[in-house]
């Protein structure tokens, strides 16, 4: 299995919310939920303060809590690269994987409606399939782009490269890792994310 | 699990139409996905240098404003006389034909009046020739009302006259210690900003330090490794007092530059001008080798001196270089620290860091061509210069950069292409530099026009050493006749610019729109201005109209340094909705009903850089996409055809030459360090102001760099108002537009800062004020409210606002009193409130905070 991960280089991380939006329109989700966010925090005291961003998405874990807490196995990994995906014809949007996610990352559907008008009756894009109300979504790697050997939307709009996408054990990425010794949320939760951080 | 429970759909291929993005002014290049006739995405060209595939949050957001419900799709007229603030325009729907019935009725008759009564007010960058070569056509200088002038006025000038160009950026590959300095380059909020984005990400990478000088720990301030607040509008006592430790403590100054690039060897005399040449009238320079003075262009000089006192014709001389380091004496890093909070020992810091990371003496060697290598460098923009002494603050920050001898050589500061495919700077009779007239399509601040009478609302006859002036013409038209004008504007045909919000207190801003009586807008959503229209014609989405050609002007958005020569066209994707037309074409029609498409033409064609053998012919009907395409066959060749822009919208003519990428080395013309035509033009401002019998601000009229502190800092605060206003820009945001849109609402509202107003912890603890208190915020002539969020990340002397929120429009659903307006806050423009050089509005407005809790 080729595994595939993301790496988040917060040194080059500008805030600037390109991905959020990009990832919103890819998925085309409803009011309010983003598969992807960047989240601020202040540090220190004026005038020694500083002021960090942390993008964050799924983790896409190796020991993912969400598809063991799972009651109709709606979610799962897929068996070629580890993607974990929510079956949505399975999914009863019980909530069990939103209180299990350790990252938050995962979204009760209550209202699919968009700010797409006419909801997608004239529009096919985004060529994903939009989440049905009652399920819980998330991030999905954009396995629609990668599949065709495409980047996640997310990644091709970074105006600054801070989000780099590949095989985790492929060259690209694993060098990064190794070199810059890179660090991945919570590591103590145990869920081991494909997700790592630099800078 | 199986892998095809959610199989992939394919990605996208086919209906892609590339064009230009108009999510702010940078025009990147941009790809629009249609399905079904109707765009259904926008991704960056990878073909565009200045995108590389990449797309901001502004950016993607746009395409959903195509689909907007609340778009305007038929022309509109007012059915309520009264105009104001609240005031319900009672609009009702009218056709085409009438709307342009009555406003050809309302042009023929104010042309055969006085066509000067026209004013012409927008801010659409590749639209500008449209509007100009209809008002030449017209006959009214009234051109261009916008707020260009407000991040601009000041710092473009700094610019024009050190640089050659308009605008200013780093050598990102090579710059080792970069300074912005109340600006966000490499944020998302400047120009070329995906460009600068990954280029400030890629110098951040190898190590270079970044310093950022703002009030506000900005976007940009969080990247950087230095982060110096300070308080607002004191930037130029901070740069003078670093200029002093530069010059006077450190002498980390290029010598060579000095003398070569620069008037720093021209010898001033105790009147404050040049001592020229008796049979030449150039300036002189003293030859400490010959022991004798020359004119500056001489070809034996053996040494020019930038130091002592000589006595020439009987005249005693000192160098303007010995001149300007006496005069800097006064602003020492302590009196400094007193006005900007900055600490004495971090100004000298600063400064001895800066002047050690420019390696001054060190070369580089590219492709063959031993250059300067200076890699430090500082960048300013809006916080630095929109301030009571906007021209000198930003001129002295800039010869910080001077100082080193680090622009436009590699690792320093450059200028946005003064030297192109087709112009370049010159040199005028004083060796000083001249801009390039294809890139500067304003007023040029040197050489400096002779002051007059106004005749034109942006009053910019008396404003002669400026850019463009454009925030005057709220004050021209309010007092027309206090500037010796002698008509009163009549008609304003008005698009893309919400001069409601982006400029002063609305109240007085009413005021100006009531007081000109008709006006037309083309709107695509009714704004805060547009509401205020006596008929509203529905504009088109820039996805849905083609521009004229390059969308990218050189003057500002073709990246600087190495890289290529790239031109984009901007092409529809889809057609208007509804009766929705492009406002450029609507223009042409109207040139055409009141019988100037002929003198348009002819108009157009000598300023839209058409060959001759392309030139327009009076006798045919022309769209813009027409024109275009022969702007651009004058510019790539007789066989481009717009129609065959499947793939990209960009074209790349050639990889820039060394000169281009690197122009100082390469053109001889001086710089100034000292500003002797200023002597001059003050005394004759000064005589036409006594003929206007005006009471104004002449000290910017002075060849040295000075501090001139903003009618805020001359007072103690009383009363409780206490703190500085401060705006920044929020880089998903782009001026009052943006905020209009879904996506971007929802990052507003998840953000922590942008709805807010932020007070720093330890100043509203003073003032019993809690995070997400209520709070009535008045400046001397305002009121507003705001949310407040505690913070550190603020000088404790501020109240920071970002953006340009809060908006009001009737029929505005999604933004309506979100966030709070910053320049509500702002007096309309008086002479106390404005840099007297440039025409820079001041930003400076103090303000007291009061939670709504408890009264």
């Amino acid at each position: 299995m080729s595994k595939y991960g993301m790496v988040m280089d917060l040194d080059r991380c500008i805030g600037c919310n390109a991905c959020v939006v990009a990832c919103k329109v890819e998925h085309n989700t409803p009011m309010d939920i983003h598969f992807t966010k960047i989240l601020e925090r202040e540090i220190g005291q004026y005038p020694d303060a500083a002021r960090q961003f942390l993008p964050v998405m799924c983790n896409h874990c190796d020991d993912a809590p969400c598809i063991d807490v799972c009651p109709t196995q709606a979610t799962y990994a897929r068996d070629k690269d580890g993607i974990v995906l929510i079956d949505w014809s399975k999914c009863i949007g019980c909530g069990g994987c939103v209180l299990a996610c350790p990252y938050e990352q995962r979204y009760p559907v209550a209202d699919n409606r968009t700010s797409f008008p006419d909801q997608n009756k004239d529009f096919k894009s985004p060529v994903v399939e939009r989440a049905p109300s009652g399920v819980t979504a998330k991030c999905d790697f954009c396995y629609h782009r990668i599949d065709v050997g495409r980047e996640p939307a997310c990644v091709e709009a970074c105006p600054t490269n801070a989000r780099i996408f590949g095989e985790v054990r492929g060259e690209k990425l694993a060098n990064i890792i190794g070199r810059e010794h890179a660090w991945t949320l919570l590591p103590d939760k145990g869920a081991k994310p494909s997700v790592f951080y630099v800078g | 699990m199986p892998d095809d429970a959610r199989p992939a759909a394919p990605a996208p291929e086919g209906d892609w139409v590339p064009s230009v993005c108009m999510g702010c002014y940078n025009c990147c290049g941009i790809k629009i996905r249609r399905e079904g006739g109707k765009v259904a995405d926008v991704v960056g060209d990878p073909n565009a240098p200045n995108s590389k595939g990449h797309i901001c949050a502004k950016g993607k957001a746009r395409f959903l404003d195509l689909h907007d419900p609340k778009r305007l799709l038929k022309p509109l007229k007012r059915g309520n006389p009264n105009k104001g603030l609240g005031v319900d325009p009672e609009w009702r729907e009218i056709s085409w034909d009438e709307a342009l019935d009555e406003i050809s009725a309302r042009l023929t008759k104010i042309r055969a009046d006085d066509p000067r009564k026209l004013v012409i007010a927008h801010f659409d960058l590749p639209a500008y020739g449209i509007s100009k070569a209809f008002g030449a056509a017209f006959g009214t200088p009234n051109l261009h009302w916008n707020r260009a002038d407000y991040c601009g006025a000041a710092p473009h000038v700094a610019h024009l006259l050190l640089n050659g160009s308009f605008n200013g950026e780093l050598d990102f590959e090579k710059c080792n210690f970069m300074v912005l300095w109340g600006t966000q380059l490499g944020a998302l909020a400047e120009t070329i900003p995906l460009h600068s984005a990954e280029m400030m990400a890629n110098a951040r990478a190898r190590g270079a330090k970044t310093v950022v000088i703002d009030p506000f720990c900005s976007n940009a301030a969080a990247k950087a490794d230095q982060w110096v607040p300070l308080r607002p509008g004191t930037d130029g006592m901070l740069a003078l007092a670093m200029l002093n430790v530069l010059c006077n403590d450190i002498e980390g100054y290029d010598t060579p530059f000095l003398k070569a690039y620069t008037n720093a060897s021209y010898l001033v005399q105790d009147d404050g001008h040049y001592k020229r040449d008796l049979k030449t009238n150039k300036p002189m320079v003293w030859d400490a080798k010959a022991g004798a003075a020359k004119p500056f262009d001489a070809t034996d000089i053996g040494d020019s001196a930038l130091d002592g006192e000589y006595l020439v014709d009987n005249t005693l001389t000192r160098p303007a270089f010995a001149v300007l380091r006496k005069h800097l004496k006064q602003y020492t890093p302590e009196e400094a620290e007193q006005v900007t909070s900055v600490p004495a020992k971090i100004i000298r810091q600063l400064t001895k860091d800066f002047v050690e990371a420019a390696q001054i003496g060190s070369t580089v060697t590219i492709d063959g061509h031993v250059l300067p290598f200076r890699p430090a460098a500082i960048h300013f923009k809006r916080g630095a210069g929109a301030h009571k002494g906007g021209s000198h603050t930003t001129l002295a920050i800039h010869l910080i950069n001077l100082m080193v001898g680090n622009l436009d050589v590699p690792g320093g500061q450059r200028g946005v292409n003064p030297i192109g495919p087709f112009w370049q700077p010159e040199a005028d009779d004083d060796g000083l530099l001249v801009p390039a007239q294809f890139i500067t399509k304003y007023y040029k601040p040197y050489p400096p026009r002779d002051p007059k009478v106004p005749e034109t609302l942006d009053l910019n006859e008396i404003f002669p050493s400026s850019l463009f002036t454009r925030g005057m013409f709220a004050w021209g038209i309010r007092e027309p006749e206090k500037f010796g004008i002698t008509y009163v504007p009549e008609m304003l045909l008005h698009c893309r610019t919400n001069l409601m919000m982006n400029s002063h207190n609305p109240e007085a801003m009413a005021g100006v729109l009531k007081k000109i009586g008709y006006q037309v807008s083309f709107a695509t959503f009714i704004d805060e201005t547009t509401e205020f229209a006596d008929i509203v014609l529905p504009d088109s989405h820039d996805y849905e109209r083609w521009d004229l050609f390059p969308a990218n002007d050189p003057y500002a958005f073709i990246a600087p340094g190495p890289g290529e020569w790239y031109w984009l066209m901007r092409q529809a994707a889809v057609d208007p909705p509804g009766e929705a037309r492009p406002w450029t074409n609507v223009y042409l029609e109207l040139a055409k009903r009141i019988g100037l498409l002929d003198k348009l033409y002819a108009s157009g064609n000598a300023m839209w850089n058409i060959a001759p053998k392309y030139a327009l012919d009076p006798a045919k009907s022309y769209t813009v996409k027409d024109i275009a395409e022969r702007q651009a066959k004058t510019l790539l060749g007789d066989d481009f055809r717009a129609d065959s822009l499947t793939d990209t919208a960009c074209m790349i003519t050639r990889k820039k030459t060394v000169r281009e990428a690197y122009p100082r080395p390469f053109f001889n013309a001086r710089v100034p360090i000292y500003l002797e035509y200023l002597i001059d033009t003050g005394n004759k401002l000064k005589t036409v102001m006594a003929q206007l019998k005006l009471e104004w601000d002449f000290r910017p009229y002075t060849p040295l760099l000075t501090y001139f502190a903003c009618h805020a800092h001359q007072h103690e605060a009383k009363d409780g108002f206490d703190l500085f206003i401060v705006n920044f820009k929020v880089p998903f945001i782009t001026f009052s537009v943006t905020s209009e849109n879904l996506w971007i609402d929802e990052l507003s509202r998840a953000n922590p800062y942008t709805h807010k107003v932020m007070i720093n912890r330890a100043t509203a603890e003073k003032k019993g004020i809690r995070d997400g208190d209520r709070v009535l915020i008045e400046s001397a002539i305002s009121k507003g409210e705001g949310v407040v969020k505690l913070t550190e990340l603020i000088h404790p002397d501020c109240l920071g606002i970002p953006s340009t929120l809060g908006h009001w429009a009737r029929a505005y659903s999604i933004s309506k009193y979100k966030g709070t307006g910053f320049n509500n806050f702002l007096p309309a423009p008086d002479v106390d409130y404005i840099d007297t050089l440039s025409g820079q509005t001041d930003s400076c407005t103090r303000v007291r905070v009061t939670p709504f809790r408890g009264r």
